[in-house]
């Protein structure tokens, strides 16, 4: 039936957990195209025919007057869906832009299409330029501050750095307060874990 | 206040915004603004000056804590300017990041919308031009060039289609929550064809139509919460 494997692809979107991406399905995505490439064609086929029969025959004008109009409006509703599933994965990306820093986790990338490697890349370099040309840095701060300090237990072996207000060493399993801007961009790469209460 | 004669009905209220007005403090502005942001369904004007004196000030009290420092000042006094200054980053931070997730969710629209165009500022618009650069090309990678000529647009489904039918938009017509800073009467916020206005008090809390109420915030007359 026409439209039930673009029909497909959106559920999947629809099942798969909100935020979380499943795997680009190229084949799906493939087949819907190739549909809409037969839609297409039935479609010319179909207006060719009208022209040649001209306005002689009403019946048979009539039939495939609605038979070029269903292609017509599959392939909308085709294009639909396949829009509706890459712009929802484009937005899932734009998120990861927000809290990825630059290199996407193997996981998640393995996960992607080229073309959406190419949009993330694309995307956080426009973040990042944003960020820049106003020198400010709005990865941080994405709950709001409670206390200026936080304790926080280093899960990596980070070494000796300098922050804002000292020089830690933050070595493997030390627990010591930091102030939460320095902290938190070790807690985002999963280096650092925040002790509450 | 000896003036209490010219108090008109025009001259009090004048009088009465002037007042609020030498009494809120940038803080004060960048919170509501932040909020307003935060609760409206669509892109609100930028507060280019408001942004900008909040970074100035944020500076400013930097360098003051880092004189305390310095100085050897009682901890806990450096410590609270300190946590003064990171929740008002945190506003400036969290206000501009909204508005950058509210470009990044309706770039289209924004892009062919005159007049929300017009709300962003120089850099936002920049950053919009980009991503909507990044979207297009991907879209068009993704779908659009492996569809039949008269269906390549990403703005329409095809050549046949009158408006733009493939954009998303905010939804002007979504409830919000308000309050009003003054009285306000006569409100026409039903659209269900009843005439059925509504007048509101100075702190009351409703939950209305976004659309309804749209200019009352644009001019400040009502606040999101």
């Amino acid at each position: 039936m026409y439209g039930r494997k673009a029909c497909q692809l959106v559920k999947e979107l629809e099942n798969s957990e909100s935020g979380q991406l499943t795997g680009f399905n190229t084949d799906l995505f493939a087949q819907v195209i190739e549909q809409c490439d037969g839609h297409v064609n039935n479609l010319q086929a179909l207006l060719r025919k009208m022209q040649e029969v001209g306005s002689e025959n009403q019946t048979a004008k009539n039939a495939d007057h609605f038979g070029a109009l269903m292609h017509h409006l599959s392939l909308v509703r085709n294009k639909r869906c396949l829009m509706a599933y890459v712009y929802n994965r484009a937005e899932i990306v734009q998120t990861l832009g927000w809290t990825v820093d630059c290199v996407l986790p193997e996981e998640i990338e393995e996960k992607l299409s080229s073309s959406e490697r190419e949009y993330f890349k694309n995307h956080s370099a426009t973040l990042k330029s944003y960020m820049s040309d106003l020198d400010i840095d709005l990865a941080l701060d994405m709950v709001p501050p409670k206390d200026p300090y936080i304790k926080v237990r280093v899960l990596e072996e980070i070494g000796t750095v300098v922050l804002s207000d000292q020089l830690a060493n933050l070595a493997r399993h030390a627990i010591l307060f930091l102030r939460r801007t320095d902290a938190e961009q070790y807690i985002a790469q999963g280096k650092m874990e925040e002790l509450t209460g | 206040m000896e003036s209490g004669s010219d108090k008109g009905t025009g001259g009090f209220s004048a009088m009465d915004e002037y007042e609020t007005l030498i009494s809120t403090t940038d803080a004060d502005l960048l919170k509501r603004s932040w909020r307003n942001e935060k609760a409206a369904p669509e892109i609100l004007q930028f507060e280019s000056s408001l942004v900008q004196r909040s970074r100035e000030q944020i500076q400013l009290m930097e360098e003051t804590v880092g004189e305390f420092m310095q100085n050897g000042e009682d901890p806990l006094t450096v410590s609270l300017y300190q946590m003064d200054i990171d929740r008002t980053v945190f506003l400036l931070r969290s206000y501009l990041r909204t508005r950058l997730q509210k470009i990044e969710k309706f770039m289209f629209h924004i892009q062919k919308t005159a007049g929300l165009w017009s709300r962003l500022s120089r850099q936002e618009q920049k950053f919009a031009k980009r991503s909507i650069e990044d979207m297009k090309k991907h879209l068009e990678q993704s779908v659009l060039s492996k569809l039949p000529d008269r269906y390549k647009s990403h703005l329409k489904q095809s050549v046949i289609s009158e408006e733009d039918d493939m954009v998303t938009e905010p939804k002007l017509d979504s409830f919000v929550i308000c309050r009003s800073r003054k009285f306000l009467g006569g409100l026409p916020v039903d659209d269900s064809g009843e005439e059925n206005p509504l007048d509101m008090y100075a702190g009351d809390i409703y939950a209305l139509r976004y659309k309804s109420i749209k200019p009352l915030i644009e001019s400040g007359q009502l606040d999101l919460v």
